[in-house]
């Protein structure tokens, strides 16, 4: 996670990618995670299926159902993560609604996740105000409990959580749930320009960042972007080729 | 619930590590740990609003010590000399007192302090201030003391602070050394204390929110998308305030007096009880609200709200529809928005109700995702409020979901049972020995239930579905077979497996098909105040023929599990005794599903 620190200070931009663990079956994971770093992304989010993820749009469901039709457990992932046969060079982060970790058990969650590579945790439906429940044991096992800020954070709140964040903030640009979208809200700019005054690790910008336009439009006001729908469903219709002018229009140098 | 002091922070990453303490303190006298004013405002910024900050001193002015609390500034002020008495009273922060303990003695000076707090020490050695050396905790036992402002300190590590404080009950324990590696403050050890002293991290999350963030017991709380936490805090503000508004009470029961029809009777079932041969069954009639069932209650409730919040659009889930036509019935009234998800499954089998929710201008989503029932409903409900968070409210129909829901639509129901409780006292002269009501989320059971909670002599049983059986796959009986979990904005009881994915319920009764229990009920069955029985589909189609025939009531299906339930508890009853069933809503939505099930009746 320190890498992500270093990269801002470098004035390069960072590409977070999203997949869903186990679509097309838990032997792809490895296989996806060689190919985006190789790549160039910065780091990947590996998600979790879950039954009921709220957070989430159609296209991310539909993946999820899809790894869910297969078997996949958060157990199965971990473990296939820890059996990996080759280097990861990039921070891997779990993201996994609360629910499958309460019922692993938070402590063994973080002690295996530790094992399994990963560098940090984000859980959607985990606020703040909740986070000690899996806090401490994240601490533990020195894994970051990446927060979450959105457009509709009250300003007393986006203090308290940005003083506490560490690794990077994940900044949600839609006020709504995740999925490619055409536009985004006029107030985005102000809004992650605001978060990245105030927050001491690198800001991201994440849900509905699907095309160079979006990256065009808030390069200047972010540290970097997570993209998840598009790649979601680029790895599932086997076209991941196509998001590769999105990864360089992100990472690669950018004159002013 | 033990609080914890971290003490002698010096550096900033240490007080975010002690950001799950209770206190943190910084040591202004002369101390390996001593820190300048200056330093401790840099670091005191750190720390969450709620944390107090406590300074230690030993000997100094009134006027140091005034300067720091204002500079810093302190909650507290923690003293370690020989301060006057007279000194302690003029600060006006509360004081903590430090004693060191060696014999028996010393304890008795405990009680002489006229501190806020009695700090407890073993003897210093270099400086005064503790010494990180454990005294005999025994002393403390088996003497006349307050521990309500006893503070534990001296010595305490990771290892030792559990006993400690099972030992001494403490108010608060106080830590430096402790959490120390080569003389610096060490995070993992700071973490790992503040675990061990406050238990397993669950017992903590109801303990530092049960006051603001709505937790029965372990049950609760609010586990929603961040984009929610806004509305969500919103809600509880605007909740709180119209709670305790006399006006707004007052339209509230002007609606359910003038437009439900409310109260609604306790009707005396004389053939039911001589059919059972038990005790004296009533019947507290929420069939006969407007769109009959008890839902209606809930809907004007949270639709006032709504529109004291300024929000003109209502999004909803429905089951059985009775929540959905309620809502829709109440947006027509208040001419609000109204959009209702709706299970593909659900719709199929309450066509009458997509009707009329149709009829009453609201739209009416079908959702085909999952098993097209209350659980993907919910879900479609929610990604929609996430959308439309700004200018939506959503009507939750039951006592599920993020605080404040499962407390407010608990006390919007609990007419139910207030009225029950009056008007049996005036029948009877006394108050029930047992209530049945059927749980799904568990709506009209928690407001039939809620008045009588403190009543220890009323046997209080929710009857939830049983489906085929709970020992088949398809049930809903979350709360005998189900786990604890985290569903739609709430800890509470699910049907998962093992990798905790959410199970899909399985009842005959579409208002019952859901694989959780709302928080407040999954915490009174854990505490033992409310029993939980499964009904079967065949024996709830049973009840139905049953009351329709004695008493010419025909229920709605959630009901008719009570009424099974009722009748099984009956027969332990004797005819002195009285049995009260909650007939949550009258069958006219199930006609459907009773014809089909009930061909060949004669």
């Amino acid at each position: 996670m320190k890498r992500l620190a270093e990269l801002k200070q470098a004035g390069h931009k960072a590409f977070v990618a999203y997949i869903m663990a186990g679509d097309g079956g838990i032997e792809k994971l490895g296989e996806q995670i060689q190919y985006l770093q190789e790549r160039g992304v910065t780091a990947i989010e590996v998600g979790i299926p879950f039954s009921d993820p709220v957070a989430d749009g159609p296209t991310i469901e539909a993946a999820g159902n899809r790894a869910l039709d297969k078997g996949i457990t958060l157990e199965k992932v971990l473990d296939e993560m820890q059996r990996f046969d080759f280097e990861v060079k990039v921070p891997l982060v779990i993201m996994t609604y609360l629910n499958p970790v309460i019922r692993f058990g938070a402590e063994r969650f973080t002690q295996e996740a530790k094992k399994a590579g990963a560098s940090g945790v984000i859980i959607p439906d985990l606020p703040f105000e909740h986070r000690q429940l899996i806090e401490p044991f994240a601490k533990q096992q020195e894994l970051v409990l990446i927060q979450l800020v959105t457009l509709t954070t009250i300003e007393s709140r986006l203090e308290e959580i940005l003083k506490q964040a560490e690794g990077f903030v994940y900044a949600v640009t839609v006020t709504g749930i995740t999925g490619s979208r055409d536009e985004l809200a006029e107030e985005v700019g102000a809004f992650t320009r605001k978060v990245r005054e105030l927050s001491p690790v690198p800001v991201y910008a994440g849900f509905g960042i699907s095309k160079e336009s979006h990256v065009d439009r808030l390069r200047d006001d972010v540290d970097g972007f997570i993209v998840g729908s598009a790649i979601v469903q680029a790895f599932h219709e086997g076209r991941i080729e196509d998001i590769e002018p999105l990864i360089d229009a992100v990472t690669a140098p950018h004159s002013v | 619930m033990t609080r914890v002091k971290i003490c002698g922070l010096m550096e900033e990453q240490h007080v975010k590590a002690a950001s799950q303490a209770d206190a943190i303190g910084f040591v202004f006298a002369p101390s390996k740990r001593r820190v300048s004013i200056e330093r401790a405002q840099e670091l005191s910024r750190l720390a969450n609003n709620d944390m107090q900050r406590i300074g230690v001193f030993v000997n100094a002015s009134y006027e140091e010590i005034e300067n720091a609390v204002k500079a810093v500034p302190l909650t507290m002020v923690q003293l370690h000399g020989d301060e006057p008495d007279e000194l302690i009273r003029r600060i006006e922060v509360p004081v903590i007192q430090a004693f060191s303990i060696r014999t028996p003695d010393d304890v008795e000076k405990l009680n002489n302090s006229i501190a806020d707090y009695i700090l407890v020490d073993a003897p210093g050695t270099d400086y005064r201030g503790g010494s990180g050396h454990v005294f005999d905790w025994s002393l403390l036992e088996n003497v006349d003391l307050d521990h309500s402002r006893l503070i534990l300190a001296g010595g305490l590590n990771r290892d030792n602070v559990q006993a400690a404080i099972s030992q001494t009950a403490p108010f608060m324990v106080d830590v430096s050394s402790g959490v120390e590696t080569d003389g610096r403050k060490d995070e993992v050890k700071i973490q790992q204390f503040i675990l061990q002293a406050k238990g397993d991290s669950m017992e903590r999350t109801q303990e530092k929110t049960i006051d603001p963030v709505g937790f029965f017991g372990r049950y609760g709380g609010q586990f929603v998308p961040e984009t929610l936490m806004k509305a969500v805090k919103e809600l509880e503000a605007a909740y709180e305030d119209a709670k305790n508004d006399a006006e707004f009470q007052k339209e509230y029961h002007h609606y359910l007096k003038e437009y439900v029809g409310r109260e609604q009777p306790l009707t005396f079932a004389a053939r039911m009880t001589e059919a059972w041969g038990g005790p004296k069954i009533y019947l507290k009639r929420e069939d006969l609200n407007h769109t009959g069932a008890h839902k209606v209650n809930n809907a004007i409730g949270q639709a006032l709200l709504a529109q004291r919040m300024g929000k003109r659009k209502i999004v909803a889930e429905t089951g059985a529809g009775q929540h959905g036509v309620a809502t829709a019935t109440i947006c027509a009234l208040f001419d609000l928005d109204c959009v209702v998800f709706m299970g593909e499954e659900d719709i199929k089998r309450q066509q009458l109700n997509v009707f009329r929710m149709k009829l009453l201008g609201a739209r009416v989503e079908s959702v085909t995702k999952g098993s097209g029932t209350l659980k993907d409903a919910v879900n479609e409900a929610l990604r929609y409020w996430v959308t439309n968070v700004e200018d939506t409210h959503y009507l939750i129909g039951s006592a599920l979901g993020p605080h404040p829901f499962p407390t407010m639509v608990r006390d919007f129901q609990s007419v139910i049972g207030k009225e029950t409780k009056r008007q049996i006292l005036e029948k009877e002269g006394r108050l029930p020995d047992a209530i049945v009501a059927c749980v799904g989320g568990g709506s009209n059971a928690i407001g039939m239930f809620h008045p009588f909670i403190e009543d220890a002599s009323v046997r209080l049983i929710g009857a939830e579905a049983a489906g085929d059986g709970v020992d088949t796959e398809r049930h809903a009986a979350t709360l005998t077979k189900g786990s604890e979990g985290v569903l739609h904005g709430a800890m509470m009881k699910i049907l998962q497996d093992d990798a905790g994915q959410v199970q899909e319920a399985h009842s005959i009764s579409a208002g019952l098909d859901y694989p959780g229990i709302g928080p407040e009920h999954a915490h009174l069955a854990d505490n033992g105040r409310v029993t939980y029985e499964a009904i079967t589909d065949d024996e709830a189609l049973e009840s139905v023929i049953e009351m329709s025939r004695l008493e010419g009531i025909i229920p709605a299906l959630e009901s008719a599990h009570a009424i099974a339930q009722a009748k099984k508890q009956a027969q332990s009853m004797t005819a002195d005794e009285l049995l009260v069933i909650c007939v949550s809503g009258r069958g006219d939505k199930d006609m459907a599903t009773y014809a089909e099930k009930l061909e060949g009746l004669s």
